[in-house]
């Protein structure tokens, strides 16, 4: 390991002034950073550690938004009553990271902006994602990547949080040197068309400092559903971020978010608007589960994904009214 | 079976408290005054020219100490591969991860630093990394000679067992099967990294090792380094499991040694997890072809093997592909092409031969029970071995116990579903079964007893204890042998200055044959103790067995059979393991409780090779993508099923208290049983290992 200065940061603006020093790296939790510099995925000089930073750990209501900083733990996160209860989806989301000591480091703002879990990526291969002009998964072993949104990277976005903050509506609060700007969920992640080296909007220098999720609605449910190749301690084959406002038996407005199918959380729009004002019965979720699917782009070997997202979305939406 | 004092009552580990609160100190956790750190510069690619290294920038980095490459140290590592010359730094380099070169530093950070400054100019060759690719006419050579390793007698033939006439075989059956099946390359994936320290005291070495036999270590540490077996020491207290990848001396051993006798101070080498799967060797991938003959009353009259094993580029021994002596069959023909290829490393992982080969046939047997409409059990009492490749009889054998106490156990008649896939529902829950056999060698082992005049017998025995609990094992030999309870007992093992000669703890081999010798030294103490009294004062009596039994004529095995139930989500692809018994006949068990833990080691690791575990490859560019446990998916806890063990304690002749092996035949039919009950859960068969996900929504698709 190349070895690195660690400075605190005080507060978001000092870290944000660190963060120009030249190679410097922002680090959370560590959980997954500290990896990637052992193995030479990423060399800084310096790493900003934000989690000095006081009160960025904490969960707030502010009127009727919910603040939680980015440095909260993801443990912390996901046994949290306030988030259990009204945001289910997105405790379910935290809970289902990796392990418990990675859950105890690991923090929200890290979850969300890890990098790619694309074994090319992460073996060194001169990929997109590592200075190069090239996605190896194209025509190598693709049985994890991009089944949606791919191009000219294929990998998919590896954060079990993200697709429950899409689903959630929330705003990222992003810091740079510039200074703060506020963003839909949505709006962070961009496509590999956009920018194949990165996964989102964030700058050089810029950090996500906290999210805000808006109120729920009265007869709001929500679920994580999470499809993994062991019980612990991997990512998300295929995921699914349900949020739907129910009144009675009838479905008023629905936010489906799947992880683990495309290089950005990936809304299903159309299969939102199928549910709308609908009763979810079999059919209906079956119809669902159809849509999910519609203009999936399967590489040679990930064909299975199509029918396993279509299965999850059917059988999520199924559970979350039985 | 008559009842002991001290064999046969679960008693907990002798080292328990020390390894649980963190005062046993491993290997790693020693540091020796004035230590360095070294660190191994790989090969990028998997097939390579060296042209040219130039070590000047690293030599030149403050902190280094000693730096290895061919140039300065041309070292054969002997065991490293029995049919070729495997240096410890090999041009040209033949895998991703062959050792290029070795630093030592101040510390791990400057080493690894002063690898990276090495230049090494590389000639990239042509490689290959599937046996029978490489077996082609045009593939690249990557030993002299060609691809398929030389057989026992030195031939590139195919190894190749017969009996009977193959053909006659065949003509004589009523249905022909043929099929085939292959297994992934996967990982020992033991807990503690390979690592090893070495430090010389005037012209003698100590390599304190994390080994699984110090004494062959330390003789193959002398021979390869030139020095007599007296002027090298091994020792090893407390190991962390290694599986059948840390038998014998190591490359790492060796370079450690090198690098301590350049720099004139004591060197640690410890791999990074990530060099534990791609720089040493794990099982090898196999490709398997049968053919197998059977009569309408479902009597086997054929079985016909060919076989593929890759062994990476340099052969370690071993390569076979074993299950069919677990049948009776008249005509049997088997030829296992072990091949170089470009790949990591393959040799010994816990029954090296089996639990890949049984996953094959088994499939195939079960394959056959169902069209001849047989209950997969019934077929097996009816073919199973019955005398060791239906010629040689078996010193005891309890296989029909196993497969009838264990299908008992299992409750098989309610679990197993005759009309495969037939549940309706998208959770599908399915039985399956398999069996196995393994030798259970008597042979060459060493033990030493002192008896002081406080009453404390002093047991010398060269183990290491892999994690099979064999101190806790050898202490119940000797507290029964000498008749004392187990407190008057102390055990003093691995270290080659203070031990005499014991088996490396591999082939399952350690409780039977230093076992053996604890208990013929114990007969001998005795028997002193009778003669001349206890000892006074600092006297001691001290008594010493070098045994060799031999048992001509007859075959010893232990048996096991496992049961597995699965549930398959149909819509997810997704596996569980919900029920798991396992049955063994392992003659007398000298510790039920460590034995048990065995067993459900054995299995769980069996489930991970079924389901998940594969080192995957990129066929562009020959790399390993899945090296480390994130990516290997090796089993977690939450994966591990409740496994019921159920004993068939026969009655053994031979061994002590008539116990026989144990360790490895734990793996050997789990695999089968979990493909098999996959199988009768869904109705359709995924032949390749690891059955995964994808390949379960692909044979449903
Ligand atoms: C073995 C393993 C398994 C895992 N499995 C899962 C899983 O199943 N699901 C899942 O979602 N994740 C998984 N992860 C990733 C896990 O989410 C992260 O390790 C953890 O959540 C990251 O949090 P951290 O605070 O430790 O981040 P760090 O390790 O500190 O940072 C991770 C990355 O985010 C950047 N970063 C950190 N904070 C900020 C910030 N405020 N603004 C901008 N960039 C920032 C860092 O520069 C770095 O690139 C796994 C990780 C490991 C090591």
């Amino acid at each position: 390991m190349k070895s690195f200065a660690n400075v605190n940061a005080r507060d978001v603006k000092d870290a944000v002034n660190k963060l120009r020093e030249p190679n410097a790296v922002v680090v959370g939790g560590g959980s997954d950073l500290l990896g990637m510099v052992k193995d030479h995925l990423v060399q800084p000089d310096v790493l900003v550690n934000l989690k000095t930073i006081r009160g960025l750990d904490q969960i707030a209501a502010k009127g009727p938004e919910i603040h939680i900083g980015g440095q909260i733990t993801l443990d912390t996160l996901s046994h949290n009553s306030m988030i259990r209860g009204d945001y289910t989806v997105l405790a379910e989301a935290a809970e289902s990271v990796a392990t418990p000591q990675i859950r105890n480091a690991g923090t929200l703002a890290g979850n969300v902006c890890q990098r790619p879990w694309c074994w090319y990526y992460r073996n060194n291969f001169p990929c997109f994602k590592n200075g190069g002009s090239k996605c190896f998964s194209i025509t190598g072993e693709n049985q994890f990547h991009a089944i949606f949104g791919g191009g000219p990277s294929f990998i998919v976005h590896p954060s079990d949080t993200a697709p429950a903050l899409v689903a959630l509506d929330a705003k990222f609060r992003v810091a740079g040197p510039s200074g703060e700007r506020t963003l839909a969920a949505a709006d962070f992640f961009a496509l590999p068309k956009v920018n194949a080296a990165r996964e989102n909007v964030l700058g050089k220098d810029e950090i996500l400092v906290s999210v805000s999720l808006p109120k729920t609605a009265k007869g709001t449910r929500s679920t994580y559903h999470k499809v993994l190749d062991r019980e612990a301690w991997t990512h998300a084959v295929v995921s699914a971020a349900m949020v739907l406002e129910m009144d009675q038996q009838v479905c008023k407005r629905a936010r489906i978010v799947l992880g683990g199918v495309a290089p950005i959380p990936w809304r299903l729009q159309k299969v939102e608007a199928i549910l709308a004002g609908q009763q979810i019965t079999p059919e209906l979720a079956a119809k669902a589960g159809e849509a999910a699917v519609e203009g999936a782009n399967p590489l040679a070997k990930n064909r299975y994904k199509v029918p396993l997202t279509r299965n999850l979305v059917r059988r999520t939406l199924l559970e979350m009214v039985a | 079976m008559s009842t002991l004092n001290s064999v046969g009552h679960p008693t907990s580990r002798i080292d328990a408290v020390k390894r649980v609160t963190g005062t046993a100190t491993y290997t790693g956790d020693l540091r020796l005054e004035g230590m360095l750190y070294a660190r191994v510069l790989r090969s990028p690619h998997p097939h390579a020219r060296i042209r040219r290294v130039d070590l000047s920038k690293a030599q030149s980095l403050p902190g280094v100490k000693a730096i290895l490459t061919r140039e300065n140290c041309d070292i054969v590592w002997g065991s490293g591969d029995t049919r070729n010359k495997r240096y410890l730094f090999n041009n040209p380099v033949r895998f991703v991860g062959d050792a290029v070169a070795a630093v030592a530093a101040i510390d791990r950070h400057t080493a690894e630093e002063a690898t990276r400054l090495i230049e090494v100019e590389y000639e990239p060759l042509p490689f290959v990394l599937e046996p029978e690719d490489a077996l082609k006419s045009d593939a690249p050579e990557i030993q002299p000679g060609g691809n398929l390793s030389p057989n026992n007698q030195g031939k590139r033939e195919p190894e190749v067992y017969r009996r009977g006439n193959i053909d006659e075989g065949l003509r004589a059956a009523d249905h022909v099967f043929e099929e085939q099946y292959s297994s992934a390359h996967i990982n020992n994936a033991q807990l503690e990294p390979r690592v090893a320290i070495a430090q010389w005291q005037g012209g003698r070495l100590t390599v304190y090792a994390s080994t699984q036999g110090i004494s062959n270590c330390h003789t193959e540490i002398a021979r390869d380094l030139g020095l007599k077996p007296e002027q090298v020491r091994v020792v090893c207290q407390f190991m962390g499991g290694g599986f059948g990848n840390k038998n014998q001396c190591h490359d790492f051993d060796l370079m450690a040694a090198m690098l301590a006798k350049q720099a004139g101070a004591p060197v640690k080498l410890e791999f990074t997890r990530k060099e534990d799967f791609i720089a040493v060797h794990g099982r090898w991938p196999t490709k398997q072809y049968y053919k197998i003959g059977v009569r309408n009353d479902g009597t086997l009259t054929a079985i016909q093997l060919r076989g593929y094993s890759g062994m990476g580029p340099y052969r370690k021994g071993a390569g076979g592909i074993g299950g069919i002596e677990i049948y009776q069959c008249a005509h049997v023909e088997r030829a296992v092409h072990p091949v170089y290829t470009n790949k990591a490393v393959s040799a010994n992982l816990r029954g090296p031969d089996y639990p890949q080969g049984v996953f094959g046939l088994e499939s195939l047997i079960d394959d056959i029970a169902y069209k001849l409409q047989m209950d997969p059990v019934e077929f097996r009492l009816k073919n199973m071995t019955r005398k060791f490749l239906d010629q040689t009889p078996y010193t005891s054998i309890g296989l029909e116990d196993c497969l009838r106490r264990g299908a008992e156990a299992f409750e098989w008649k309610k679990r197993w579903n005759p009309a495969p896939g037939s549940a309706p529902g998208p959770l599908k829950r399915g039985a399956g079964m398999g069996m196995g056999s393994f030798v259970s060698s008597l042979g060459r082992s060493s033990a030493v007893i002192d008896l002081d005049s406080q009453g404390m017998y002093h047991v010398h025995v060269g183990v290491t204890d892999v994690g099979t609990a064999a101190k806790t094992t050898m202490a119940l030999i000797a507290a029964e042998s000498l008749g004392v309870p187990l407190e008057r007992i102390n055990i003093i093992w691995g270290d080659t200055d203070r031990c005499p000669y014991s088996v490396g703890e591999s082939g399952s081999r350690t409780t039977t044959h230093t076992g053996y010798a604890v208990m013929e030294a114990a007969k001998d103490l005795k028997k002193q103790l009778a003669e001349k009294g206890m000892p006074k004062g600092t006297d001691m009596l001290t008594a010493t067995a070098n045994t060799n039994p031999t048992i001509p004529g007859v075959a010893r095995y232990s048996f096991v059979a496992h049961f597995a139930e699965v549930e398959v989500d149909t819509d997810l692809g997704h596996v569980r393991v919900t029920k798991y018994v396992a049955a063994h006949d392992s003659g007398r068990v000298v510790n039920p409780l460590t034995a048990t833990s065995q067993v459900k080691g054995g299995a769980t690791m069996g489930i991970g090779m079924a389901l998940h575990e594969e080192l995957l490859y990129d066929r562009a560019s020959g790399q390993p993508l899945t090296a480390g446990y994130y990516g290997a998916r090796v089993m977690t806890h939450r994966d591990t099923p409740e496994i019921e063990v159920v004993w068939v304690e026969t009655e053994e002749p031979y061994g002590p208290y008539g116990a026989k092996t144990l360790g490895e035949p734990t793996i050997i039919p789990s695999v089968a049983a979990v493909a098999n009950a996959i199988y009768n859960a869904i109705g359709k068969r995924v032949k390749d290992l690891p059955i995964t996900r994808d390949k379960i929504l692909g044979v449903l698709a």
